[in-house]
């Protein structure tokens, strides 16, 4: 299986609603992409964002997502901007749980354990 | 701009208006112990049970209530509504409870109605007053669902206390709930042996009524 991951940009997410922000997500996930979001949703926002998803689930090809949250750690200066302009600094992380098993935070990182049906000739190489 | 109003105006409201009887949402990810709390509290106080509990991933799911659960805290009465919510989760693969003896109709039955359930609780962050937080101690609490779960209580405004339940297990880590979320108060328990539980209402009279 292919790895799909698209980055996308804050400027591309700031001209979308919050309904078509969530959907333009689900879409992305259903077709096996990892989204990396140049911003972070808001907590309302990945409220809707599970919602939609619970929605979507069929049993058969779609069971869900994994997302993470990555803030950017700013000074209350920084804060005080991004309110204002209401651009939401970090980064998400969301994809489908077929390819993602987990996101987990190490001390000093963050890690993505995906799923890849790789042949077992390939593993071994 | 309206929710924040809405938060303005409940925070308000709330100082002016102390109810005598708050509606508890009890919230978490799956299979952390939220109705075995539920169940503890109301078989104390009231003798009876609210829910089943189980292994099996979402086996609550719709949300469950006990009204009027009149509990003494030492220095006076606390009566609130118990409001048990299904887990929140970000997947539900039916093929999962397959793992637990169901048959293919029943797995997928039961994710089906797991999904409604998740819907369903995150509808009621609308309708609780306060919320309990149950955490399960003996796993790693920084997931994004507990983050999602009470960024969305701050975001409305809601107050919380965090349970750092299942601390009769060998290996539990209450602190690293602690460390994880140090701006609320987090209170270690054993739902299913009863540990702590007067420190829970206690907190529940000082922080939440």
């Amino acid at each position: 299986m292919d790895l799909q991951l698209d980055f996308v940009s804050s400027e591309t997410l700031e001209s979308k609603t919050k309904i078509e922000k969530i959907n333009f997500i689900i879409g992305k996930i259903k077709e096996n992409v990892i989204l990396i979001l140049e911003e972070t949703l808001d907590p309302i926002e990945e409220a809707e964002l599970i919602e939609t998803t619970m929605r979507e689930i069929d049993t058969e090809n779609f069971h869900g997502i994994e997302f993470y949250r990555i803030d950017h750690e700013s000074t209350l200066r920084d804060k005080i901007a991004g309110y204002i302009s209401g651009r939401k600094t970090g980064l998400t992380i969301v994809g489908p749980t077929r390819l993602i098993e987990a996101i987990k935070r190490g001390p000093d990182y963050i890690s993505m354990f995906a799923k890849l049906d790789i042949p077992k000739s390939k593993k071994k190489k | 701009m309206l929710g924040s109003f809405k938060n303005v105006l409940r925070r308000i409201l709330r100082v002016f208006n102390k109810k005598k009887i708050i509606q508890l949402g009890f919230y978490g990810p799956v299979n952390a112990g939220k109705t075995t709390l539920a169940n503890k509290i109301a078989k104390d106080w009231l003798g009876k049970e609210l829910g089943n509990v189980s292994e099996i991933p979402h086996e609550t799911r719709q949300v469950q209530k006990i009204e009027n659960v009149e509990v003494s805290t030492g220095s006076g009465k606390l009566s609130m509504n118990i409001v048990d919510m299904p887990g929140i989760a970000t997947q539900v693969d039916y093929k999962r409870f397959m793992g637990f003896g169901m048959d293919d109709e029943e797995a997928k039955t039961r994710a089906k109605e797991a999904t409604k359930g998740v819907i369903e609780a995150i509808k009621w962050l609308d309708n609780v007053d306060a919320v309990l937080v149950v955490m399960d101690s003996t796993v790693d609490p920084y997931t994004q669902v507990n983050v999602t779960i009470i960024g969305n209580l701050e975001a409305r405004g809601i107050p919380m206390i965090i349970i750092a339940n299942k601390i009769d297990i060998k290996g539990s880590k209450p602190d690293a709930i602690e460390s994880a979320f140090p701006q609320h108060l987090v209170v270690p328990i054993s739902a299913a042996t009863g540990k702590n539980l007067d420190e829970l209402y206690k907190a529940i009279e000082n922080y939440l009524t």
